[in-house]
């Protein structure tokens, strides 16, 4: 897919913004296997834990946005991180699809 | 990211230009590339590669690099002749869609603001009104008057400009009538079999919402047919 489907996450992302909360974007910048979502897959996540858009059908976002969390508490600007089954947490978040993914998280500021 | 770079971001696709983000994964610093564009020098060396993905629509990670490249494609033009019924309720669909819609109706109690706010509106024949607007294969077109003197000069534009979709409303009867009116004014019988006549996929409803779903959804389908 040519990512002709705009999600409108990074408007989202202003709009985040200008209201004044902190704001970490997460890319897919690499996928293995068969991976829910394609590279270039969006979500954002605020300070307090709110988020829109995603990086796979739900098996991840919830530690996404808890390394988002921990990114803007460490005040870091950017970070990778991967999933795949093998994932030490698989019990609780790995893919179920097999599949394996990289995020890029960054903030916005 | 900059929250000023993702200013540019939203400006450059508020004004339909193609660009791609360029992102170094060791530092976070992105960069926007632009064909025929002078290139960051932070990026510089990496400059055919990027745009070899540019060109491909490609996105990912350049091979043996940490540069992440994600590109962004102009939206395809739809124009719907006919501002009836139906038209309201693909306006609804395709707002969560990445189509740039135009609607022609010369017909101006049809056409109001009122019954399509915030969509762009022609109030005009649709020959003028295409012509006027320079479209290419990039364009699809949905006519819904099946009125002959408004639908048939839109759908010979259509086939003349190679849109990659022209739909149009009506029964069997209806197209049958249709490819005549077309063969008698010259076209080919392989230019008429372009048109989806009747417009959509089967869906089996009948109501305005749900034929409006049927032609989105064949109008998606011929996109990636053609991406």
């Amino acid at each position: 897919m040519k990512n002709s489907f705009d999600e409108k996450i990074l408007d989202e992302a202003k709009d985040w913004i200008t209201a004044n909360q902190s704001v970490v974007l997460a890319t897919v910048i690499q996928t293995w296997g068969s991976s829910p979502r394609a590279v270039g897959s969006r979500m954002i996540v605020n300070d307090k834990g709110d988020f829109s858009g995603s990086v796979s059908g739900g098996c991840v976002e919830t530690a996404v946005v808890r390394e988002c969390l921990g990114l803007l508490k460490e005040n870091k600007a950017c970070k990778k991180i991967e999933f795949r089954v093998s994932n030490e947490s698989a019990w609780e978040i790995g893919l179920a699809c097999g599949g394996e993914i990289a995020i890029f998280l960054e903030q916005i500021n | 990211m900059k929250k000023q770079l993702l200013n540019e971001i939203i400006e450059k696709k508020r004004n339909k230009i193609e660009f791609a983000i360029v992102t170094n994964l060791d530092n976070g610093k992105s960069y926007i590339f632009e064909k025929d564009k002078s290139v960051d020098k932070n990026i510089e060396e990496h400059k055919d590669k990027i745009s070899f993905y540019f060109d491909k629509k490609k996105n990912g990670i350049i091979e043996g690099t940490n540069i992440f490249v994600e590109n962004y494609i102009r939206p395809i033009k739809v124009f719907i002749v006919g501002a009836v019924h139906i038209a309201q309720y693909l306006v609804n669909f395709v707002k969560s869609l990445n189509f740039e819609i135009s609607i022609i109706d010369p017909r101006g109690y049809f056409a109001s603001e009122q019954r399509f706010p915030d969509i762009r509106i022609i109030n005009k024949w649709p020959k003028e009104a295409l012509e006027e607007n320079k479209l290419d294969q990039n364009t699809a077109l949905i006519a819904l008057t099946h009125d002959p003197k408004i639908d048939d000069p839109a759908l010979q534009y259509a086939i003349k400009n190679n849109f990659f979709y022209i739909g149009a409303l009506g029964s069997k009867k209806t197209h049958e009538n249709r490819r005549k009116r077309l063969k008698e004014a010259g076209f080919k019988d392989e230019e008429i079999k372009r048109i989806y006549g009747p417009i959509g996929i089967k869906l089996g409803g009948r109501s305005a919402p749900e034929i409006a779903l049927s032609i989105i959804a064949q109008l998606v389908s011929e996109t990636y047919k053609r991406l």
